[in-house]
């Protein structure tokens, strides 16, 4: 178990997500960087999907209850661990009764927290990962609050050594800020410009973006589309509502829309887009799919790469 | 109707959206939700879940294990397949939902189309309604047609918060508020029918290409 001594503004249980129940209308949701969520569980011992804690907005602290293995990865905090500093993307092994503290996160949006066995809450849709629109998943549907405490899982033998840490090459390019695209399942229906407009100029996250959508302040594109009948979407679709500003959908957005689709970000990128915060800026880059999928294949064999790296380090 | 060439387009790495029309119709919305039945009982590799809507469907699958241009070939063949395959589908789930026609904009509404509160409710609850498609949030599903006397566009300020079971019209639609969410459709009544519940399996009470009728209760 862990007791969370100081909450953040934001806290939540998530995974990897729903895959089975758009059709319901229930979005994928899970974390909104997922590739950091698989590398913290790698880093604690973990089969890469269990539950971790997505943390955002500020610092807090935590206790834990039981000796367990952890890490902290996805935004970059300064973070001590009974007054020791913790350093970002390594395992780390804390005794019964030592608290992490969590002082400011100082660069990315969105840190995660897995701890060896993974958070045990009830699965819901097949999933552990909190949706707060719906109020359900996680933690009874909520962001987690001073004073509760959540159970950890059986921890799974195989624990890396403490201080063992990934490999930066093997991270997705966080800092550079730039995004690849496809082209969106209505792009042909867009003005010729629309594309180079999106493409060409840069675009900053405004401060109306949360883990519904990130909207996107720069060049407006012209929609002179209006709103179409509405189709699925998925994170990572741009759309383009009248104003001409464009909004991309992230983990909890609506599982179909009206919007004119001009683009998707490129799954393997995704974990760059969600870690901008307000007023950064980012640069869309066009690719083909299958450019795009080959990306998404080796993000994978870089994510086994560190599981593998991760066991051998444990065996030796 | 002539036939439509079907058209494959990606949607990111790991969709294909499929159009099987240009204008929306009960027809085509019947024809793609047959489309998808078919392609749901041909449990075809990879694909993860299908997503009917009104000009086409999407369909999610793992991007590690098929290529989009595998995919996009696979499942044109597999809706060729089910236009020409003359099987007659399986008959819709109907639903019967109980209405206690109280709802504060009933009035708002009787006064926009010039009938009495009781023929709004009359008119309501006499239609069956097809589910067009579900979204929005978890189990909301639009419903149509809506009686051509009762349309009126959605309010022009949303409501930040309508309760869960508010039963509401808007445009040629209908639908029940699975949840408290903000809302903007104008509503005439509520029920303590079960729309939404996560740990029931399937969680929606609707599915797209089902039917439902509304009854006045008191």
């Amino acid at each position: 178990m862990i007791t969370i001594m100081r909450a953040p503004p934001y806290l939540t249980v998530q995974d990897a997500g729903r895959k089975h129940s758009r059709s319901a209308g229930v979005p994928p949701g899970g974390a909104m960087d997922l590739f950091a969520l698989r590398v913290a569980n790698a880093l604690a011992g973990n089969a890469i999907d269990l539950a971790g804690l997505e943390w955002a907005l500020g610092g807090g602290s935590v206790r834990f209850e039981r000796e367990c293995v952890f890490a902290l990865t996805g935004a970059i905090a300064e973070a001590t661990l009974s007054g020791t500093a913790v350093a970002p993307f390594t395992t780390t092994y804390a005794r019964t009764g030592q608290v992490l503290s969590v002082e400011r996160i100082t660069s990315g949006r969105f840190l995660y927290l897995c701890c060896s066995g993974g958070f045990d809450v009830p699965l819901v849709l097949g999933s552990r990962s909190t949706y707060l629109p719906g109020r359900f998943g996680g933690a009874d549907g909520k962001t987690l609050k001073t004073g509760e405490s959540i159970t950890l899982g059986a921890e799974t033998p195989g624990r890396p050594p403490n201080g063992f840490h990934c490999a930066a090459d093997l991270m997705p390019p966080y800092e550079g800020g730039i995004v690849h695209i496809t082209p969106g399942t209505h792009r042909s229906m867009f003005d010729e410009s629309a594309w180079s407009i999106l493409t060409e100029t840069g675009y900053r996250v405004s401060a109306a973006s949360d883990r519904t959508g990130y909207k996107l302040e720069g060049s407006p594109i012209a929609n002179s589309l209006g709103a179409l009948p509405s189709e699925a979407g998925c994170p990572g679709t741009i759309q383009v509502p009248a104003d001409g500003a464009p909004i991309c959908l992230m983990a909890d957005a609506p599982t179909v829309g009206g919007y004119p689709k001009i683009a998707v970000v490129s799954e393997a990128d995704l974990p760059i887009l969600a870690q901008r915060r307000p007023g950064d800026f980012i640069r869309f880059e066009s690719i083909t799919v299958e450019r795009s999928q080959r990306a998404l294949k080796r993000r994978a064999s870089d994510l086994n790469t560190i599981v593998q790296s991760a066991l051998r380090a444990f065996g030796a | 109707m002539t036939p439509h060439l079907l058209q494959a387009v990606p949607l990111g790495d790991s969709a294909v959206t499929i159009a099987l029309g240009t204008e929306r119709s009960a027809e085509l919305l019947q024809r793609i939700h047959s489309v998808a039945r078919f392609l749901a009982a041909a449990r075809i590799p990879d694909v993860e879940e299908i997503v009917p809507a009104y000009l086409a469907l999407t369909v999610f699958y793992d991007p590690l294990h098929a290529s989009y241009q595998e995919m996009a070939a696979r499942l044109v063949s597999f809706c060729e397949q089910a236009r020409d395959s003359a099987k007659p589908t399986v008959p819709p789930r109907q639903h019967v939902i109980p209405v206690r026609y109280h709802g504060i904009d009933l009035e708002s509404v009787a006064s926009a189309a010039g009938l009495s509160r009781d023929e709004v409710v009359r008119r309501h609850s006499a239609a069956v309604y097809g589910v067009d498609l579900l979204g929005f949030v978890p189990g909301w599903a639009y419903l149509s047609e809506l009686d051509p006397a009762l349309r009126i566009p959605r309010r022009p300020e949303p409501r930040p918060r309508v309760a869960a079971g508010s039963v509401a019209i808007a445009g040629n639609q209908t639908g029940v508020y699975p949840l408290d969410t903000p809302g903007g459709w104008h509503i005439i009544g509520t029920t303590t029918t079960v729309m939404f519940d996560p740990s029931r399996e399937p969680p929606a009470l609707l599915a797209a290409g089902d039917t439902v009728r509304f009854e006045r209760a008191e």
